[in-house]
């Protein structure tokens, strides 16, 4: 199971890639949405992309619209500093949109868990 | 627990170091832009990002206090970028407190990694963060944030509130240091070190083929080859490019290897700046940092040392010179106060001035209380220059307990930092006083410590090192052109008298020689000068032979020698064995003692005469000069004051009546010449015998000195004190 993190604060990417091996998951890290296609080019059939909101030349809103475009399968997550629900609203395609806060330790693994086993039901 | 939070705190104090250093540099710009230039959309954006940065790893560190801060902050920038809220000066100093309350909470994890010992955030400048985003003075309904960490909030409120009003800043008495405190780690750039591994390839690579060259020379040992000779000749090239090679690539690494050592100023200035608010507010002073010139690297060495007496001089720059708004605005300033840090590549140097715009040093209090704590006697405080007085701040005792900051547990005083900036970094410190407009403390530093330029020399049958640096000049003369002043030589260098000694008898007395028996040197027609310079003190070293000037490696004096404070170090090189490098400061201080016990003794035997001693002004920018021109009238008998250049001199001919002045020509503020018509319309020195004594040989400007009203005019290249003291005699009858 494969998971893309995409964060342009190194502290942050390594942090949930630190939570995400914790619970078994192999991670890659890129640091903004371009480098992020890029990784997604190489591996198609990645599972999961989580990515900050916040990031220099492509946000994580425009992230999403781009990977959807070039129609990756992937499930995608959103992490944000602020207003989670906004931008789920705002973006009703996204898998998840979560606070970027210290429960991300246990939410962020169950929901890939929840979201993965779905799709492999689908 | 799934993961160790522990370990992501450094990483965190890092980060949010870096984003602090962004956020201080953009808040400085808002801060001198007036209305809104000062930072453009883009630059807001950046700092914005920072903050959100430090927000989010927060958040996920559960670092409360630091979170809730940065959200604040973050409404308010992000009010500037949507064109909310115009930015102001008043609001970029509400975000500077905002983030100097980040800064200390992160001084404060760095020091102990425990987030639950965070201070809560302060509620009150998060308020009034926020509601200055809001345009209008409607208050904000609570942040989304607020909602994520209320339990944990109330429980701070309560804490907050059985805390005395003031808890989240820390006391002033203890500041935070923590920022100019050395870690063990060193981030290094990539291609940096990428850069130093392909050299170490060339190298091994250069080694390969030396190591060809022991073959070639057994085989033509073994007689393998047809003409020994120019086999031999081929050989010695080969081997001598080898080695010029292997020179080039040497020092190559020699260099980049200690640059991976060099830090950028900013690591110093940033958080020295920060201390530096931090102090004023808790004094209820304002004031306004401006930092340049901060992305110089300097060896880590010297960033370490550096970081209390900086510290120590911008504090002292706000406890002492800046004075409290009403009273500036009462003097004609702005209100707040200004301090520049600034710093300067000078080739291999660096020059970091500290200026501020306040009072100054109060030169009549610092004489009066150098009489008090006996530094001087009341007639030597009489005749010290101000720039003398003014240099007694450095003296070990003169700083009082108003003076001394303590920083990480230690009583610095500006004798600690002198002594540090001097004999740790090599470097120099001057002051420059402007009495009621500022004081300007100019520190002089290598880049580096570790390799320096050294001028080898040779002086009774010793070699011994100077570090350049230290070295103004050095003159080759004849010896009939040294002046024969009070007993001791003198020579003139750019209109200056500068004291002349042997070096050889000055580091060891024994090899002082009866005038009868001269030794080679004595006997030479030439004197070879090496002329020293700290700050404005001249000492010319007469010595033998100049053997060299390169760059060497100084090795630290081991510990079991750290008592010989005439050496600073050694140098070891080629065929040379152990070189001291001599402490030139100390040379210094050696030389004023040897001629000050010769003098002091002439001018006591002189004041018993118990005639009347005639009181003279001696006016002169050079301190050499002054203090050389002292020297030899004290020696026949004149009691001697001092000033520094016109001005100087005015006023202290004014407030007391002297029996003839001396004066140079070119000084700052006021020359001589207009002394000297300043005097003559003065009542009290319409017939006081005034005597020019400049290196002007020109007849125009003896001309002009003798149309403003000097009764002499004395060219110092045909000084001798002869000539002097008859003109005196002769005008004072």
């Amino acid at each position: 199971m494969h998971i893309l993190i995409v964060d342009d604060d190194p502290l942050a990417a390594e942090l949930s890639a630190a939570i995400l091996q914790a619970a078994g998951y192999q991670t890659l890290v890129a640091e903004q949405a371009l480098d992020a296609l890029e990784q997604l080019e190489a591996n198609p059939d990645l599972d999961v992309v989580v990515s900050d909101m916040h990031m220099p030349l492509m946000n994580g809103i425009e992230f999403f619209a781009e990977v959807r475009e070039r129609g990756y399968p992937c499930r995608f997550i959103l992490l944000t500093g602020d207003a989670p629900e906004e931008l789920q609203t705002q973006q009703p395609g996204l898998d998840a949109c979560l606070l970027k806060d210290f429960s991300l330790e246990h939410s962020l693994p169950r929901l890939v868990a929840e979201l993965t086993a779905s799709r492999h039901e689908a | 627990m799934a993961i160790d939070r522990s370990k992501f705190i450094g990483r965190f104090v890092e980060e949010a170091r870096d984003h602090l250093v962004r956020l201080d540099r953009g808040l400085a710009e808002m801060a001198q832009g007036s209305a809104g230039e000062g930072i453009t959309a883009s630059e807001i954006d950046a700092l914005f990002r920072s903050a959100h940065t430090i927000k989010g790893s927060a958040r996920m560190l559960r670092l409360l206090p630091i979170c809730d801060t940065a959200h604040a902050i973050e409404d308010l920038l992000g009010a500037f970028r949507s064109r909310q809220v115009q930015a102001d000066a008043g609001l970029s100093a509400l975000l500077q407190r905002g983030v100097d309350a980040i800064a200390s909470a992160v001084d404060q994890l760095d020091r102990q990694p425990d987030p639950d010992a965070l201070a809560p955030a302060d509620a009150g400048l998060c308020a009034a963060l926020s509601a200055a985003a809001t345009p209008g003075d409607a208050p904000r309904p609570a942040a989304p944030a607020a909602n994520q960490t209320s339990e944990r909030a109330a429980t701070q409120e309560a804490k907050a509130a059985s805390a005395p009003a003031s808890a989240p800043t820390p006391a002033p008495a203890a500041p935070p240091t923590s920022g100019l405190s050395d870690s063990d780690t060193l981030r290094v750039r990539l291609d940096h070190l990428d850069g130093l591994i392909r050299l170490m390839g060339e190298i091994i690579a250069q080694h390969d083929r030396l190591r060809l060259r022991p073959d070639e020379a057994r085989r033509i040992a073994r007689g393998a080859e047809a003409e020994i000779a120019p086999a031999c000749e081929a050989f010695a090239h080969s081997l001598r490019e080898d080695v010029q090679d292997q020179e080039v690539l040497i020092r190559e690494l020699h260099d980049r290897a200690l640059a991976l050592r060099m830090l950028p100023l900013s690591i110093l200035f940033e958080p020295a700046a920060r201390n530096l608010r931090q102090l004023a507010r808790s004094l209820g002073k304002e004031v306004r940092c401006t930092i340049t010139g901060d992305a110089i690297s300097l060896d880590r060495q010297l960033i370490d040392e550096l970081a209390d007496p900086l510290l120590h001089l911008l504090r002292n720059a706000v406890d002492h010179g800046l004075e409290p708004p009403d009273e500036r605005q009462a003097a004609g300033k702005p209100a707040s106060g200004s301090v520049r840090l600034e710093a300067r590549r000078d080739g291999r140097w660096v020059e970091i001035t500290i200026r501020d715009d306040g009072r100054g040093i109060n030169v009549a209090a610092a004489r009066d209380k150098a009489i008090r704590k006996g530094l001087l006697s009341a007639e030597q405080a009489g005749t010290a220059s101000d720039s003398e007085i003014v240099d007694l701040i450095f003296t070990p005792g003169f700083s009082t307990s108003a003076l001394i900051t303590d920083i990480s547990g230690r009583g610095v005083g500006m004798d600690v930092v002198k002594s540090i900036v001097l004999d740790r970094l090599q470097g120099s410190i001057q002051v420059d006083n402007r009495p009621g407009l500022g004081a300007t403390f100019r520190l002089r530093l290598p880049l580096s410590l570790a390799i320096m330029r050294v001028l080898l020399i040779e002086a009774g049958g010793e070699t011994l090192g100077f570090l350049a640096q230290h070295v103004a000049e050095i003159l080759r003369l004849s010896r009939d052109s040294l002046l024969e002043v009070a007993e001791r030589r003198a020579v003139i260098v750019r209109n200056e008298f500068v004291p002349v000694m042997p070096l050889a008898e000055l580091l060891n007395p024994a090899f002082k020689v009866a005038p009868a028996t001269a030794t080679a040197a004595e006997a030479s027609p030439q004197v070879l000068l090496v002329i020293l310079r700290i700050g404005q003190e001249k000492l010319a070293l007469e010595v033998d032979v100049l053997r060299d000037e390169r760059d060497l490696v100084v090795k630290p004096v081991p510990e079991h020698l750290r008592h010989l404070h005439l050496v600073s170090g050694f140098v070891s090189s080629g065929a040379l064995a152990v070189v001291s490098v001599l402490h030139a400061p100390a040379v210094l201080d050696l030389a004023a003692r040897a001629r000050g016990q010769s003098v002091s003794d002439g001018a006591r035997t002189m004041a018993t005469a118990g005639e009347r001693v005639n009181r003279l002004l001696v006016v002169d920018d050079s301190l050499n000069t002054r203090e050389i021109e002292k020297d030899v009238l004290q020696a026949h008998g004149y009691s001697v004051t001092l000033a520094e250049d016109g001005i100087d001199g005015l006023h202290k001919a004014m407030r007391e009546q002297f029996d003839a002045v001396l004066t140079d020509v070119e000084m700052p503020r006021m020359d001589g010449f207009t002394l000297t018509e300043r005097l003559r319309a003065l009542d009290a020195y319409q017939a006081t015998p005034i005597v020019i004594v400049t290196s002007r040989e020109k007849e125009e400007d003896r001309q002009r000195g003798l149309r403003v009203g000097a009764d002499a005019y004395i060219v110092k290249g045909d000084f001798d004190q002869s000539n002097l003291i008859g003109t005196l005699r002769a005008l004072l009858g």
